[in-house]
C-alpha cells in the first residue's frame, strides 16, 4: 500500500473538491471530503454504497449543491447552478440512474440540449438521424438504431447511449458513475477504449465501479471513500486492502465457501420451456442448490426468469415444483407456488420506493399477517425488525422510505421480502448489480445460507467471477438455449465467458 | 270520463293521462288529420337527471301518441345533458334532418343563439320553454320566474307579520331562473324592513344538496321565522328536523316530499306554500309549435301563471301523493287543463 | 483481468435495422390510430346519415359540425400542452367561461374593439395560466389541486363579469372565427397543426415533452423544470381563453357557465387523440382529431336514433372501446416491430 500525497506534486488539477459536506435530511452523505483529479488520468472512486461517491459526482456534475466546501474546475472556484452550468465548464456526467428520455428517439436524446437547428431556428429533424448515425459510428457503435425509441432498446444499450452523449461533448472532465453495471464485457472493453482515447487528449476521467477487475484495468489512481470522507489516494492498491479500507474491517475470504452438495430431490424441474427469445430450455434445480445462469446479456436469461415467475408469455412441456406439475400463468400464481423473483431493476420491478422498509418487507405476506382483514401491526413490526437485523439492512429505522436507502440495502429489503414469504424457489436475477463490495459479500452469505436451509436458488449474474465462485453448477445460455452446463469443482470465470462466446467468435 | 281517466293514470305517475285527457278534451282535436304532410317536431332537451325533466319528457312522448299529434306530427326527442356543444350539435343535426320545429329546453339561455339563428334562417320554428333562450327568433313559453320568487316571499311576509329572520335557499348560480327568482324575493324583502335575511346559500335545486348545506349552516343561525327555498325544499325541512329546530312557515318548490309535510309527514305538519314549474310546459310548447305551423296561432311568446297550493288547499291524490317518492314533482294537475285552455282561449 | 485483453472488438456491431417507416409507424401509433378512428367514425356517420336521410351530409352539416367542435379543439390543445408535462389542467373550463363572459360583455362591432379585446382576453388567459404554472412549478403543488381551485376562481370571476347569460357577439366576429357559410374554421385546425409541428421543434416544445417523460432526467439534461412547467400552463391558459372566444363566437352570446363541460371533454379528446395522461407522449394534432372524433360520436348516436335515455351509456361505451382498442393495437404494433 503506497499512499501518495498526490495533490502536491501535480500541476493544477482538472477538478478539485475540498472539504465538501452534504447532508440529506439527517443523513450525512459527505462529511468534509477531498478529491482531486488531474488532466489525462483515469481516477477511480471506490467505496461502499452510501460512502458518498455518487454524491460527490453529482456535486461536481452540477446536479446537487454542496452544503459546504468548494469545487474548483481548472483551478477556478465554481458554484454550479445546474447540470448545464457544469456542461459549460466542460464537466459531463454519466449518472448511475439513467437520464435518458424513454419516449424520445435515441437521436433526440443524443442531441438534447444542443440540438441542430435549421435556418428558421427550429430543430432540424431531417439531419437529426444522419448526424446521430455519424456520431455513433465515430465511436464505433453500429448496433443501435438512432430512430429507435429509448423505451425499446435494452438497458445496456441505454447505458451506451448515455455514455456516448457525454463522450461526444469533448469533455474536459468526464464523470462516470458505475457505467459498467449493466454492460457486458465486450461493451466494457469498448468503454475502456473510449476512456483511453479521451485521456490521451487530456480529459480527466473520474470513474466508479464495484468490479475490482475493471478498476485494476483502467484506473491510474484510486481514491477510497468511507462514510463520506476520503481515506486515501493510491496508485497501487490490492483488492483486499481496498476492501479493508472501504469497510474499516478486514474481509478475509472474499467469496464464502460453497455449502455441501445439494439434496437429490429437485425443487424445480423445467422441461422444454419456450417463449420469446427462449428455445427449449430444460433443467433441474435441486433443493439446496445454487444454480448459476450465465452468458451474454440478451440471450434469454431474463426471459427464463420472468417466464418462471409468470411475468412473460411462455409455453413449457412440463414445469414441476417438488415433483408436482404446476402451471404458472401470472406472478400471483408464482407466489402461490412459492416461487420468488428478485429482479435486477429493483426500482421499477420490485420495491415501492416511497413506502417504508417495513411495508416493503411485509408486502407479500400481508394476508398471513392479517386477521379479519386488518393487519396485525405489532406482529408485522416484530417480523420486519428481525429481518432488518438478520440481513444487516442499514436503515435509520423501519419507517424510513426505501427510496432513501442505498442500492445494496434496497436489494436486501427485496431479498428479505421473499424470505418472509417463505419461498421454495428463489429466482435471483443479477441481484448484486450496482452493489458495493461489502454488501455483496453479505448477499453472498445470505444466498448460500438460504441454500443451506434447502431453498433452490436460480442465480443469474452479469459477473462471471461471481457465478464461478457462488454456484454449484452454471448453465451458460446462448441464443435462447442452454449452451453449456459447468459443474464444480473447478468452474472458472474464463470457462463461462468462453462458453458464452464460442459461437459468437465465428459470427 | 275525462276526469276518471285523468285520476287513474296520474296515480301511475306516467304523465300519459294528463296529455290524453286534456288534449282529447280540447275543441282542436280535429283539424289537420286530413292533411297529407305531417309536421316534424323534435324536442331538444338538455339535462335529464331529475324527476321533473323526466316527467316533462314523458308528457311530450305521451302527447305524440294522441290526437291531434298522432295524425299531425312526427315527433322525436333528444337529451344532451348540460353540455352546450352537444346540444348545439344535436340542433344542427335536427336542422340537417329538416324538421319543421324544435321544441327546446336549453342548457344555456344564450349559448345556442348561434345555432337557433341558423335554424330560423332555414325556416325552422324554435319554441323554447322552461330554461328559455334569448335568441330573438325563438318563441318562449314560460312561467314568470320573478313572480315565483315574489309570491313565495309575499306568503312568508304575511305569515311572519312583516318581521323576523328568513333563510334563502337559492338555485344554480348563473342561470336566469335563479337570478329572477331571487330578484322577486328581494323586491318583497325591501318592502318589509322588519324581515332580515340571515343566511343565503345555494341548494342547487336538489334536495340532497339543500339538506346538506342547510345542516352545515343551521348551527350558526339564530331563530328562523321563515324558509324561502327555490328547490330541494323537503331537504331543507329534513335538515331542520334533524337539528331539532322548530319548522317555521316554508315557501318552496313543488316537491312531493314538501307537500307531504304540508299534510303531515314524519310527525311534522308544515305551514307553507308550494309553487312548481309545471312539467307540462313541454306540451304547451308543442301545442304552440303545432298551432304556429298550421297557421292557427300567431308567433307569440306565452307566459303561464304558476299553479300553487298552500297547506289549506293541498289535496291528497291531486296535489300530493303520499305513495310516491319525495322527489316526485307533484304540481302538474290542477293547472294542466287550465294552461292549455288558456292557449286555446287566446287563440280563439 | 485476462478476458478484457483477450477480446479485441472495437466496434459493437450487429447488423439489424428497421426502416425509417417502421419506426415512424411504431412511434406515432397514437396519431395513426386516431386518424383511423376519425375516418371510421366519419364513414359510419355518412352511412347512418344516408340511411336516415337518403342523401349524404352536405355543406351545412360539415360546417356546423366543424364550428361546434372548434371550442373543443382549442380546449384539447390547451389540455394537451399541460398533459404532456405530466400535469392536468382542470381550469380549462373555468378559463373558457371567463373568456366567454368577457367577450360577450366587451366585444363591439368595430374591428378595433374586436382585435383589442381578443388580444386582451388571450393575454389575460396567459396571465391566469401563468398563475397556475407558478403555483404548480414553484409552489410545488399538485396540478389537480391547483387547477381545481383556480377552476372555481375562474368560474366565480366569470359569473361576476356576466351574472346572467346575455351580451352579444358581433356577427363579423362570428363570421371570422366560425363562419356559417363554409367550414373555413378548418383552416384554423390546419394552422394549429402546422404551428404545433414547428413548436415541437423548438427548445420549449422538446422541453415540455422531456419534462413529462422524466422530470429528473430532463433536469440532468439541463432543462429548467420550473420555466418549462410555467410556460406550459401559460400556453394552456391562453389556448383555453381562445377556446372561450370560439365558444362565444359560435353561440353569438355569452354564458358564464357553458365552458364548464369542456374540462372533462378536453381530457376525453386528449385521450382519444393518443396523448398519454402520464405525460411525455402524444401530439396536439392527435388531440385535435380526438375532438372531432368526440363530435362524430354525438352525430352517429343522433342519427342512429337510439333512445336518448341510453345515449350517454352508448357514448361512454364507445369511448371506452375506442381507448381500449387504441391501447391494444398500439401495444401489438410495438411488440410486433
Amino acid at each position: 500500500m503506497t499512499a501518495k500525497t498526490a495533490i502536491g506534486d501535480m500541476p493544477t488539477p482538472a477538478v478539485e473538491a475540498s472539504n465538501v459536506r452534504k447532508a440529506f435530511g439527517g443523513v450525512v452523505a459527505l462529511d468534509g471530503a477531498n478529491f482531486s483529479a488531474a488532466s489525462g488520468e483515469v481516477h477511480a472512486l471506490v467505496g461502499e454504497n452510501g460512502a458518498g461517491k455518487s454524491t460527490l459526482i453529482k456535486i461536481i456534475g452540477g446536479r446537487l449543491h454542496a452544503d459546504a466546501g468548494e469545487v474548483r474546475i481548472a483551478g477556478r472556484k465554481v458554484v454550479l447552478s445546474g447540470p448545464d452550468a457544469a456542461h459549460r465548464l466542460g464537466a459531463w456526467t454519466v449518472f448511475q440512474e439513467l437520464t435518458l428520455l424513454t419516449w424520445m428517439t435515441v437521436a433526440e436524446n443524443l442531441f438534447l440540449g444542443h440540438e441542430i437547428r435549421n435556418s428558421l431556428g427550429l430543430i432540424a429533424r431531417g439531419k437529426l438521424f444522419s448526424k446521430a448515425e455519424q456520431v455513433l459510428a465515430d465511436v464505433g457503435i453500429f448496433h443501435i438504431d438512432p430512430r429507435a425509441l429509448v423505451e425499446d432498446i435494452s438497458l445496456a444499450e441505454r447505458q451506451l447511449i448515455e455514455i456516448v452523449r457525454a463522450i461526444t461533448q469533448n469533455p474536459q472532465i468526464l464523470l462516470l458513475d458505475e457505467p459498467t453495471s449493466s454492460l457486458v464485457e465486450r461493451e466494457t472493453v469498448w468503454l475502456f477504449e473510449q476512456i483511453r482515447r479521451l485521456c490521451k487528449n487530456g480529459t480527466s476521467v473520474v470513474f466508479t465501479s464495484h468490479r475490482w477487475n475493471e478498476i485494476r484495468t483502467i484506473a491510474d489512481r484510486i481514491t477510497v471513500f468511507r462514510n463520506g470522507k476520503d481515506v486515501g489516494t493510491f496508485t497501487e492498491l490490492g483488492e483486499e486492502e481496498a476492501v479493508t479500507l472501504m469497510t474499516g474491517t478486514r474481509v478475509d475470504v472474499f467469496f464464502p465457501p460453497l455449502p455441501q452438495a445439494p439434496q437429490s430431490q429437485p425443487a424445480l424441474s423445467v422441461r422444454e420451456l419456450s417463449g420469446p427469445r427462449i428455445k427449449s430450455v430444460s433443467f433441474d434445480l435441486y433443493k439446496g442448490e445454487v444454480l448459476g445462469m450465465g452468458g451474454l446479456a440478451g440471450h434469454g436469461h431474463r426471459e427464463v426468469f420472468f417466464s418462471l415467475f409468470g411475468a412473460e408469455p411462455h409455453s413449457a412441456e412440463r414445469i414441476e415444483m417438488s415433483g408436482k406439475p404446476v402451471r404458472i400463468r401470472n406472478p400471483r400464481g408464482a407466489v402461490r407456488q412459492r416461487i420468488a423473483l428478485v429482479p435486477e431493476d429493483r426500482k421499477t420491478e420490485g420495491l415501492l420506493l416511497p413506502l417504508s422498509v417495513r411495508n416493503n418487507l411485509t408486502l407479500t405476506i400481508l394476508r398471513q399477517l392479517s386477521r379479519f382483514g386488518l393487519v396485525r401491526v405489532g406482529e408485522e413490526r416484530r417480523l420486519a425488525q428481525t429481518l432488518v437485523e438478520r440481513l444487516k439492512i442499514r436503515a435509520r429505522d423501519l419507517f424510513v422510505a426505501v427510496g432513501a436507502l442505498s442500492g445494496g440495502n434496497q436489494q436486501k429489503v427485496l431479498l428479505g421480502r421473499w424470505l418472509l414469504a417463505a419461498s421454495d424457489v428463489l429466482l435471483l436475477y443479477d441481484v448484486t448489480r450496482g452493489v458495493d463490495v461489502a454488501t455483496k459479500h453479505e448477499i453472498y452469505e445470505l444466498v448460500l445460507g438460504l441454500a443451506r436451509e434447502g431453498h433452490g436458488i436460480l442465480f443469474y449474474s452479469s459477473d462471471a467471477e461471481e457465478l464461478a465462485h457462488l454456484c454449484h453448477r452454471v448453465l451458460v445460455m446462448r441464443e435462447g438455449r442452454i449452451a453449456a452446463v459447468l459443474s464444480q469443482p473447478g468452474i472458472t470465470a474464463e470457462q463461462i465467458v468462453a462458453a458464452a462466446m464460442r459461437e459468437h467468435a465465428t459470427v | 270520463m275525462t276526469n276518471k281517466l285523468h285520476r287513474r293514470v296520474l296515480l301511475r305517475a306516467s304523465g300519459l293521462a294528463l296529455a290524453s285527457a286534456s288534449f282529447a278534451a280540447t275543441p282542436f282535436a280535429h283539424s289537420r288529420a286530413a292533411n297529407k304532410k305531417k309536421f316534424k317536431i323534435a324536442l331538444s332537451n338538455s339535462y335529464i337527471g331529475n324527476k321533473w325533466r323526466i316527467e316533462m319528457e314523458n308528457l311530450f312522448k305521451a302527447a305524440l301518441l294522441m290526437e291531434p299529434y298522432k295524425s299531425e306530427v312526427i315527433g322525436s326527442w333528444f337529451n344532451s345533458g348540460n353540455d352546450v356543444s352537444k346540444q348545439s350539435q344535436q340542433m344542427s343535426n335536427l336542422i340537417a334532418e329538416r324538421v319543421d320545429a324544435i321544441v327546446l329546453n336549453a342548457a344555456s339561455p344564450t349559448a345556442l343563439d348561434g345555432i337557433i339563428k341558423q335554424a330560423s334562417d332555414r325556416g325552422i320554428l324554435v319554441v323554447s320553454f322552461d330554461n328559455v333562450v334569448t335568441a330573438p327568433s325563438a318563441l318562449k313559453v314560460n312561467t314568470d320566474q320573478f313572480e315565483f320568487g315574489k309570491t313565495l316571499a309575499e306568503f312568508l311576509a304575511k305569515k311572519m307579520g312583516g318581521k323576523g329572520n328568513v333563510i334563502m335557499v337559492t338555485g344554480v348560480a348563473g342561470t336566469h331562473v335563479d337570478l329572477e327568482r331571487n330578484r322577486g324575493a328581494d323586491s318583497v324583502w325591501q318592502q318589509h324592513p322588519g324581515i332580515k335575511v340571515v343566511s343565503r346559500y345555494t341548494g342547487m335545486w336538489d334536495s340532497a344538496t339543500a339538506e346538506r348545506n342547510t345542516a352545515s349552516v343551521l348551527p350558526s343561525l339564530p331563530q328562523i321565522d321563515g324558509i324561502w327555498c327555490q328547490g330541494g325544499t323537503d331537504g331543507v325541512i329534513k335538515a331542520f328536523i334533524a337539528a331539532n329546530r322548530p319548522i317555521p312557515p316554508v315557501a318552496g318548490e313543488a316537491e312531493n316530499g314538501f307537500r307531504k309535510f304540508m299534510i303531515g309527514y314524519m310527525g311534522h305538519k308544515v305551514d307553507g306554500i308550494s309553487i312548481g314549474q309545471p312539467p307540462f310546459l313541454s306540451l304547451v310548447a308543442l301545442e304552440l309549435a303545432r298551432r304556429v305551423l298550421s297557421g292557427t296561432y300567431p308567433k307569440k311568446d306565452i307566459t303561464i301563471p304558476f299553479p300553487y297550493v298552500t297547506s289549506e288547499t293541498v289535496k291528497v291524490g291531486e296535489t300530493v301523493f303520499p305513495n310516491l317518492p319525495d322527489s316526485f314533482f307533484a304540481d302538474f294537475t290542477d293547472a294542466g287543463e287550465h294552461a292549455v285552455l288558456k292557449i286555446c282561449v287566446d287563440a280563439a | 483481468m485476462p478476458q478484457y485483453k483477450a477480446m479485441e472488438h472495437t466496434a459493437l456491431a450487429q447488423p439489424f435495422r428497421r426502416s425509417a417507416a417502421a419506426h415512424a409507424l411504431g412511434q406515432n401509433i397514437g396519431l395513426i390510430l386516431v386518424c383511423i378512428l376519425l375516418i371510421a367514425s366519419i364513414l359510419a356517420y355518412c352511412g347512418i346519415y344516408y340511411a336516415a336521410q337518403e342523401r349524404l351530409p352536405g355543406g351545412f352539416e360539415i360546417t356546423s359540425t366543424v364550428n361546434n367542435t372548434m371550442p373543443l379543439v382549442l380546449a384539447a390543445l390547451a389540455q394537451t400542452v399541460v398533459v404532456l408535462t405530466r400535469g392536468l389542467d382542470l381550469s380549462v373550463g373555468g378559463m373558457m367561461d371567463l373568456s366567454n363572459a368577457i367577450a360577450a360583455v366587451t366585444l363591439s362591432a368595430s374591428l378595433g374593439s374586436m382585435v383589442f379585446w381578443s388580444v386582451a382576453i388571450l393575454a389575460l388567459g396567459a396571465l391566469l395560466g401563468l398563475l397556475n404554472g407558478v403555483l404548480v412549478a414553484i409552489g410545488r403543488l399538485q396540478p389537480i389541486l391547483v387547477t381545481l381551485a383556480t377552476l372555481s376562481i375562474f368560474q366565480g370571476l366569470a359569473i361576476r363579469v356576466l351574472p346572467q347569460p346575455g351580451g352579444a357577439v358581433p356577427e363579423a366576429y362570428t363570421a371570422a372565427l366560425v363562419s356559417t357559410k363554409a367550414p373555413y374554421a378548418l383552416l384554423y385546425v390546419i394552422a394549429f397543426g402546422v404551428l404545433w409541428s414547428a413548436f415541437r421543434r423548438t427548445r420549449l416544445g422538446v422541453s415540455i415533452l422531456a419534462v413529462g417523460n422524466d422530470a429528473q432526467a430532463a433536469r440532468a439534461h439541463g432543462i429548467d423544470l420550473i420555466r418549462t412547467r410555467i410556460a406550459a400552463y401559460t400556453l394552456s391558459g391562453m389556448l383555453a381563453a381562445a377556446a372561450g372566444l370560439f365558444l362565444a363566437a359560435n353561440a353569438t352570446a355569452g354564458d358564464a357557465t357553458t365552458g364548464n363541460g369542456y374540462t372533462l371533454s378536453s381530457i376525453v379528446a386528449v385521450v382519444l387523440g393518443g396523448v398519454s395522461l402520464f405525460g411525455g407522449r402524444g401530439s396536439a394534432i392527435g388531440a385535435m382529431l380526438g375532438a372531432f372524433v368526440s363530435s362524430m360520436i354525438v352525430n352517429i348516436l343522433f342519427f342512429s336514433h337510439i333512445d336518448p335515455l341510453y345515449q350517454a351509456f352508448y357514448e361512454g361505451l364507445f369511448l371506452v372501446l375506442a381507448v381500449v382498442l387504441a391501447e391494444a393495437v398500439g401495444r401489438l404494433v410495438r411488440k410486433a416491430s
